[in-house]
């Protein structure tokens, strides 16, 4: 148990399986022998830009080559959840086809077991490694692309450029004016770190990590989701917040005068992925997966991700123009270094406990 | 100056409708308000939006369904609370209550899990039955408050000129208590149409109500079509709550007799 | 018959003169049916009008039934199924778990403070609506009244984000003369505040029929006695619109103490119920086992509110009668 499962994990971002050669079109044999189309598919997805530009790359060319109609249910990821495992708890169909949903939230449907295997993607075999969730049987869940937790800051708040520090969380001057992410989230490494302990010993020895939550609770931060963090910059109501890159490039979007950067210290990075549960129609399955085989597609992922400004694992992605040498679009080794990446297995079990301890800080 | 107070209070509770109405006039793309520049543009998109018209009818079914549950099983309940002595009178009471001491996430949970036992799920007249349950207690008032005030001379008068005892429920105590009925159905009416908890759980994507699409995409950002689309349906209801005004009068809540 | 109205039936010996309506025949034929129904069994009927509500409710026991069942078992967060044993465990660190126990202070303290604002607030409401001889100003009132609840609870509570956000109206308004902005938001008076506004209609509705049952007579026989104004309505009207009050603390207690939707939009995450604890745990840690501790745990304590506010009602509250 020498080696931390984290610089394992650090090659395997990057490792071999670059382009393997052009997509793997069907045999016309296999073709002929598809089951029934379904009439229409369930995606869950996040709404606002995510749902739009899911459905610019993905669905509507999806769509266009199968006939298949896709509907999108934008039920919260974590509200779903009980309602796919009663489903499949009491035999019955579950409510949606496919689920986009982050890895570490899908983890726990897979340690579950109520997600389809989906070794048998097409695709799979030209994507990046990182498209395999670590530690966990078979391929329950394929993730897609990877994000940045970056610290996200008004420049008009940073006369002399931008912060250097995730301590700058701690300056007085931005207190009640900090936002981090409501179950704490994408900043345990970090918090980690500047409370002076090692990356290595999670979740092993994690006081160093709460020491530093504890003195930032000081400062009063605002605690929210996504959505949360793009009004909260649009209205002025704060000036530092450790959240996605997307949420911020949104408000940059909509005309808000907002920055990103990854501090010294690093930051974390996780993945999201699509997975599908069990128990539906064997036909429905087939189409199922061949939407999420579309998904991993270089040609939709182009697009789908443009739209959200997040690197993918397809083969010979071009980053948006906004985002060329961005610290939150990592394309290369060298920008993979600072960042940190918990292995989703380790993430699903301890969960609980970070977020009882998150909470037990932040309520009190 | 009750009045004055009371005009006051009026004004607090009708402030974030108007606001949230008056920001989805903007021209601009974000939610504010005084609201920047003036334009219909956002109701446009809303009211081509087919799926904002299959929700509001769903909606509507499960309202009705709520209504139509809670009216004989509240209106029962109510007399028979006020016409008889019961010995667990409190324990009784209690239970009724339970809609209310129970969170509605666990009242949504446990109806999602029988539900999916009976394979209810999927159909939208469920969603009506839930609502019902979890909001009973407000019929079962409603009638309460009329019924207490029905005086019993009346039922032994009829009894007195040979009415039997159906007779007189059906031609005397019903009609007496009508107010609180309509006031209880209007109620139960309203929060169905509102409701977006429990529905949230009960629902698909197939099946979704006006409140659930409301609030998934309101937890997007919040954007001047979503005003939109709460100050259309806060104008369909608002023109609900008149038209019941002018066929029936809204001072039946008033009204105990 | 003038009760029953309609045409006399025919009498003894003599063939109808007038056809005897549908309306009776169906009349009768379910009073022959009711004359079925033996003496003995005259409690029973009581019985047979409360079961259609007894059943409806018992469509949530199911649901307690089941969560008290998950209470008892613990989550296992390698397999994330709940353990097959029986144990105490949640419940036991629950109540080791300061989070649990400040928002359960915060939650109880809310649950007063809201009901007795919203009964202070609802009194001058429901006294105009009922008191004042405007039809207009009555109808300006009770539409007033009912429109809130047709826009629910999350876009007022999103109205209120916008009044009072850092460039929201009452900001802009302060800035005019120089003040300001200020943090009005994401605070425990915020979510008291929001929770008084939305539950504000709810104690209106329940007290005001209580209020328009006193005659206005007694008022003025009060006041021709000598009585202040102030006295009257102390001594007279609220002791007599008891029924009312009760009610509507009944209904403004219940909902705060288990609200969760304005902890959370106007909260800031920091100012969380216990709802939203049960919210976290059954949808962000997936730990049903814990969760449905803590709905039960907080449906107890509902109902215990309730049961001491009816206690303290005394009987004949709620139309619910004692001996008669």
């Amino acid at each position: 148990m020498s080696e931390p499962s984290f610089s394992t994990s650090r090659r395997r971002l990057l490792g071999g399986a670059t382009a393997l050669g052009a997509g793997l079109a069907m045999p016309a044999i296999l073709r002929a022998q598809e089951p029934a189309k379904p009439a229409e598919l369930i995606v869950r997805a996040w709404g606002g830009v995510w749902v739009d530009s899911l459905k610019k790359g993905v669905s509507d060319p999806f769509t266009a080559k199968t006939g298949i109609a896709i509907r999108h249910d934008l039920t919260e990821d974590n509200e779903i959840k009980p309602r796919i495992w009663a489903a499949v708890a009491q035999g019955r169909v579950p409510p949606i086809h496919v689920n986009w949903d982050t890895t570490a939230n899908a983890t726990s449907s897979a340690l579950r077991g109520v997600c389809e295997d989906l070794s048998d993607l097409p695709n799979l075999a030209t994507v990046l490694p990182l498209a395999k969730p670590i530690g966990l049987t078979g391929v329950p869940i394929v993730n897609l692309y990877s994000y940045v937790y970056v610290l996200a800051y008004r420049p008009e708040a940073f006369p002399g450029g931008p912060p250097t520090s995730w301590n700058v969380l701690l300056e007085p001057r931005f207190k009640g004016r900090i936002a981090l992410y409501n179950d704490g989230i994408g900043f345990h490494p970090v918090a980690q770190v500047l409370g002076g302990g090692k990356i290595a010993d999670i979740p092993g020895n994690m006081e160093p990590c709460w020491a530093f939550i504890r003195k930032l609770k000081e400062q009063k931060p605002l605690l929210g989701e996504d959505p949360d963090f793009t009004n909260w910059f649009q209205k002025g109501e704060i000036d530092v917040a450790c959240t996605i890159s997307s949420n911020a490039r949104e408000a940059k979007a909509k005309g808000v005068n907002v920055a990103w950067t990854v501090p010294k210290e690093g930051a974390k990075v996780d993945t999201d992925g699509m997975w599908i549960p069990k128990g539906l129609p064997a036909n429905e399955l087939y189409w199922a997966k061949r939407y999420i085989d579309f998904a991993l597609s270089t040609e939709a992922q182009q697009v789908w991700l443009d739209g959200l400004g997040l690197p993918g694992v397809a083969p010979g992605l071009k980053p948006p123009a906004d985002l060329v040498g961005d610290p939150s679009y990592p394309t290369s080794e060298k920008d993979y270094e600072r960042l940190i990446l918990i292995p989703p297995k380790i993430q699903a079990e301890h969960t609980a406990e970070w977020f009882a301890r998150f909470k037990e800080i932040m309520q009190s | 100056m009750a009045g004055g107070v009371a005009l006051a209070l009026l004004l607090l509770l009708a402030a974030p409708s108007l606001v949230v109405a008056g920001a989805s006039l903007t021209a601009g793309s974000i939610v504010q308000f005084p609201p920047e520049g003036l334009s219909l543009r956002w109701y446009g998109r809303v009211l081509e939006a087919r799926e904002v018209r299959d929700a509001l009818l769903r909606s509507l079914e499960v309202a009705t369904v709520c209504t139509a549950l809670a009216v004989p099983s509240g209106t029962l309940a109510a007399i028979a609370l006020a016409r008889w002595r019961f010995r667990a009178a409190l324990a009784i009471q209690l239970y009724l209550l339970l809609p209310f001491t129970v969170p509605l996430i666990g009242s949504g949970i446990g109806l999602m899990l029988l539900f999916g036992e009976l394979g209810l799920l999927g159909r939208v007249w469920p969603v009506g039955i839930a609502c019902c349950v979890i909001n009973l207690p407000f019929m079962i008032w409603a009638v309460a408050a009329s019924v207490n005030a029905l005086d019993p001379e009346l039922e032994r008068a009829a009894a007195s000129c040979g009415a039997g005892p159906v007779q007189t429920f059906l031609l005397v105590t019903l009609p007496a208590v009508a107010p609180g009925i309509l006031a209880g159905a209007l109620v139960m009416f309203v929060l169905a149409l509102n409701e977006f908890l429990v529905s949230l759980l009960l629902v698909d994507a197939r099946t979704v109500t006006l409140p659930v699409q409301i609030y998934t995409q309101i937890r997007g950002v919040i954007t001047p079509d979503l005003a939109a689309v709460s100050t259309v349906y806060v104008l369909v209801a608002a023109a609900a709550v008149l038209l019941l005004d002018r066929l029936v009068g809204l001072e039946i809540f008033l009204r105990s007799r | 018959m003038a009760i029953l109205g309609g045409r006399p039936a025919a009498r003894a010996g003599r063939p109808p003169t007038t056809a005897y309506r549908l309306s009776w025949r169906i009349l009768d034929a379910l009073e022959a049916v009711a004359a079925r129904w033996p003496a003995r069994a005259e409690g029973a009927v009581k019985w047979l009008l409360l079961g259609p509500a007894l059943a409806v409710v018992g469509l949530l026991v199911f649901g307690l039934v089941v969560m008290a069942d998950a209470s008892l078992r613990v989550m296992d967060f390698r397999t994330y199924q709940l353990g097959e044993d029986y144990s105490t465990a949640n419940y036991v660190r629950l109540f080791g778990w300061g989070a649990f126990h400040a928002t359960l202070w915060r939650s109880l303290l809310a649950t007063l403070l809201v009901t007795l604002f919203c009964l202070l607030l609802a009194f001058p409401y429901a006294y105009a609506l009922t008191r004042t001889a405007s039809a207009r100003l009555r109808r300006v009132l009770l539409v007033g009244l009912f429109l809130p609840f047709f826009v629910g609870q999350v876009v007022r509570a999103y109205g209120w984000l916008v009044i009072l956000g850092q460039q929201g109206l009452v900001n802009q308004a302060l800035g005019l003369v120089g003040l300001g902005p200020y943090r009005l938001l994401f605070s425990y008076p915020a979510v008291l505040f929001g929770l008084v506004q939305y539950m504000l209609p709810f104690a209106v509705l329940m007290l005001a029929p209580a209020l328009a049952a006193i005659p206005e007579e007694i008022e003025r026989a009060a006041a021709s006695c000598g009585a202040s104004r102030g006295r009257t309505l102390l001594r007279v009207v609220v002791p007599m619109a008891r029924p009312g009050l009760i009610a509507a603390a009944l209904v403004v207690a219940t909902l705060t103490l288990t609200d969760f939707a304005m902890p959370a939009i106007l909260g800031g995450g920091t100012n969380d119920f216990l709802a939203n604890l049960v919210h976290d745990q059954f949808f962000r840690t997936s730990n049903a086992g814990l969760g449905s501790a803590i709905a039960l745990v907080l449906t107890l304590l509902g109902t215990t509110v309730a049961g001491l506010l009816l206690a303290a009602a005394g009987v004949g509250a709620l139309g619910v009668r004692g001996a008669r």
